[in-house]
Formats: C-alpha cells, sequence, structure tokens
C-alpha cells in the first residue's frame, strides 16, 4: 500500500495539491483520471521522485519512499511521452543502455525478448530517429517486460496508450496481466478507460480536489 | 533486489553511450576541429606576414581558438538529454546522477580530446609552434580540455531548458574557464623563455582537480531543480 499523507505539491508558484490524502492499493492496477492540467502527471512525477514534495510523506507500508532514493530507483519505472531515447541509437542499443543505467545485467536473450513482447524485434536495429511515435512508445514499453524479470514493484506510466495501435494495447494489456500476477502496482495516468480489461481502482482527481 | 551491476561498470557503459552517441554522427567533433582551425586561419591572415609578432602570440591563440571551438558544442550535452527524457530516466533509476553526470563529463573530455590530438601537428605547423613545447602542449591541453568539460557540463546543467540557453552559456562559463587560459598559456610560455613550467602545471592541474571534485555535485543538483519545473 503506497500511503501520500497531507502532500502538497507545488508546481512553479502554484499549488497543485494542498495536503491531501490518497491511498493506492498494491498489487492492483490504479488508473488516475481527470481533465487536463488537474495534476495527473506532476502527482506521478511527485511520486517518481522528480517533483520534491513541499510538504507530507509518501510511504510504502512503513518505509518513507523519498529517504532512500536509490532503492526507491530499483523498485519503480516511470515512462511519459519524452521516453528517454536517444535519436542516434538503434532501439536495441537504446533498450541496452537503459537497463545498464538500471543496473541490470541483462544478456542479449532478456533484451531480444523484451523487444518481443513489444512486437519491436523487426525494428531492433532501426535508429530511433527513423521510428514513428508510435514505435518509440513501443521500444519505451519493452522496458516493462525487463522490470518482470528484475522484480520491479511499480510501474509510474504517463498516458502510455496515446500512440499504440490496436495490437500494441493487447500486448501492453498483457505485460500488466503478467505485472499484475508477479504482485506488482500499476500506477497509470489516463484519460482512455475502456482499454483496459482488468479490475482497475479508479483515482478520479476531479472529484477529489472539490 | 541489489544492483547487478558495480558502479563501476554502470560508470563505463555511460561512457560507452556517450561515445556511440558521438561517433556515429560525426558532425560535432568535426565541427568543432574545424572552427578552431577557421579561428586560427583568422588570427593569422589578421597578424600577416609578421613572424616575430606571432611567434610572441601563437600559444595565446591556441588556447583561445581551442576554448571558442569547444563552448558551442557544450550546450548540446545535456540539452538533447534533457528533451528527450533520458535525464527523467537517470533520476528515477539507482545510479546516483553525480556519477552519470562524471561519466558524461570524461567521456565529452575524451572525444573532444582525441580529435584534438590527432589534429595537432596541424597547429603547430600553422601557428609556427616551437618542437621543444610539444610535450607541454600535450600535457596542458589533456588538463585543460578535462578542466573544460567539467565546467562545461556545469554551464550545461545551470542553462537547461533556458530558451537562450546558447547565449546565456559562454557568458556564465567563460570566467571559470579564465584560469585555465591563464596557466595553460603559462606552460607554454615559460617553455618558450627556458624556464620551468612545473609551477603553472601544478596550478593547472590543482584547478582541474577542484573541478573534478565541485563539478558533479553542483551540475546535479542543477539537474534536479531543472526537471522539477
Amino acid at each position: 500500500m503506497l500511503y501520500l499523507q497531507d502532500v502538497t505539491i507545488k508546481r512553479g508558484s502554484k499549488i497543485v495539491f494542498y495536503n491531501w490524502n490518497a491511498r493506492i492499493k498494491n498489487s492492483k492496477i490504479t488508473i488516475i483520471s481527470g481533465k487536463n492540467g488537474v495534476g495527473k502527471s506532476t502527482l506521478l512525477r511527485a511520486i517518481a521522485g522528480m517533483i520534491p514534495l513541499e510538504q507530507g510523506i509518501v510511504k510504502n507500508y512503513n518505509n518513507e519512499i523519498f529517504k532512500d532514493k536509490i532503492k526507491w530507483g530499483q523498485n519503480l519505472i516511470y515512462i511519459d511521452s519524452k521516453s528517454g531515447l536517444s535519436r542516434d541509437l538503434t532501439v536495441y542499443e537504446n533498450l541496452k543502455t537503459w537497463s545498464q543505467m538500471k543496473g541490470w545485467n541483462t544478456s542479449d536473450n532478456d533484451l531480444q525478448k523484451a523487444l518481443e513482447s513489444v512486437d519491436m524485434l523487426n525494428y531492433k536495429n532501426l535508429y530511433v530517429s527513423q521510428c514513428s511515435e508510435g514505435l518509440k512508445k513501443r521500444a519505451a514499453l519493452s522496458r516493462l517486460y525487463l522490470s518482470l524479470l528484475f522484480n520491479i514493484e511499480f510501474w509510474l506510466l504517463d498516458e502510455p496508450t496515446n500512440e499504440l495501435d490496436q495490437k500494441s494495447i493487447i500486448l501492453f494489456n498483457k505485460l500488466i496481466q503478467r505485472f499484475l500476477e508477479n504482485k506488482g502496482t500499476v500506477l497509470l495516468a489516463c484519460h482512455e478507460l475502456k482499454l483496459f480489461d482488468f479490475n482497475y481502482e479508479l483515482l478520479n482527481l476531479d472529484l477529489l480536489k472539490k | 533486489m541489489s544492483l547487478q551491476l558495480s558502479f563501476i561498470q554502470i560508470f563505463i557503459s555511460h561512457i560507452k553511450r556517450e561515445f556511440l552517441i558521438n561517433f556515429r554522427s560525426l558532425v560535432d567533433v568535426i565541427s568543432i576541429i574545424s572552427f578552431m582551425i577557421l579561428i586560427v586561419t583568422l588570427f593569422i591572415l589578421g597578424i600577416g606576414p609578421f613572424e616575430e609578432k606571432l611567434r610572441l602570440i601563437s600559444n595565446a591563440i591556441f588556447w583561445i581558438g581551442l576554448i571558442l571551438a569547444i563552448i558551442p558544442s557544450l550546450e548540446k550535452t545535456l540539452q538533447r538529454d534533457y528533451d528527450n527524457g533520458w535525464l527523467d530516466q537517470s533520476i528515477t533509476s539507482p545510479t546516483p546522477m553525480e556519477l552519470i553526470l562524471l561519466s558524461k563529463s570524461l567521456a565529452y573530455w575524451l572525444i573532444v580530446i582525441i580529435p584534438l590530438v590527432i589534429s595537432l601537428p596541424l597547429f603547430i605547423v600553422l601557428l609556427n609552434i616551437n618542437l621543444k613545447l610539444i610535450p607541454w602542449l600535450l600535457i596542458s591541453i589533456l588538463v585543460g580540455g578535462l578542466s573544460i568539460s567539467l565546467i562545461g557540463i556545469i554551464g550545461s546543467a545551470l542553462t537547461l531548458g533556458a530558451k537562450r540557453g546558447n547565449i546565456l552559456l559562454p557568458i556564465l562559463i567563460i570566467p571559470l574557464i579564465i584560469p585555465i587560459l591563464i596557466f595553460g598559456v603559462g606552460i607554454s610560455e615559460t617553455v618558450r623563455i627556458n624556464e620551468s613550467p612545473i609551477g603553472n602545471l601544478f596550478l593547472l592541474i590543482g584547478f582541474t582537480l577542484i573541478y573534478l571534485v565541485i563539478s558533479p555535485f553542483i551540475s546535479a543538483f542543477l539537474i534536479r531543480i531543472a526537471i522539477s519545473r
């Protein structure tokens, strides 16, 4: 269970969340919804540790997550619209350098399988500068498969389905299914709720802020 | 779940990544060298056919050319990774930001310095540099180059997300480069008048070590601010 206690988050000079409490259930998928600009991305970035909290704490069970940032970094994957793919590297090289940054000792076989899980194996040696937006998003989502191998607990995904086609969404759903079976927790900001065929928890920021 | 790779392995993998990115499109590397050749050539043409004049200021021309040629490429070192989200990924990874930045500046140093050392004979001919200066010149650009790339990372981190970063960056970092210029030129000048350059060299190394210690921490701090905006 992820507890947010009396959290105040500022973006620039604007207060986005003020003394706010929330609970995010473990081993479940929680979808954060709400209209544009309500603070979905800000919330995800704050939980990922990119935006420091003005006030309050975030606890994973009894551990304050920001006390040990290295441990928290081993525990989560964050993917948003800027996926961290370098234009001058191929899809495969990008995945490899990324997994090394996470400190994982991935074999060539693991990386191949990861690309296969999002149907990107044919584009393995394509430069990211030549990829379409959808392909880039799929290349970024291939990291999710790797995280299944390395016992990651949290996925923080900011509108991951935006550029995906029908088939990729099915593959993405499969990845989530496997992750939930492994007791993983997914926190996902999205507008289109009908894309997911699971029982999800809904965190509607529109309602909570009134 | 602990890290499977040691920090050293992660460090090396980052350097490899920078090399892949920079040497795949050689544009940046070639532009640094050709820009430096242009600056040096302009100076030489400006001085005219007076060998005596050139001999007095050739070391200064070399260093100024080096600094001016490197500065435009410094901005890109972090800006590219900021734009494509790599820095976001770095901050949410277990690798400390400081380590990533240290590997970045070392990689950048190697990327700039290798082509520069290769093209050194050209500058020696162009500037009519005395042959006994060559080993000292080599040492001073190796050490000074490391300083410049460490300072450059600070400047690059400082101007992340700024709209006119390419103008702001030189204004911010040139004051920090001044000691490097003074002692770098000092090494060559003392050799030219047959004195020992050791004092200048130690000061240059001293400054480089100071920058080596503070640069990763300052720039990591600045990047955290840039990302939290």
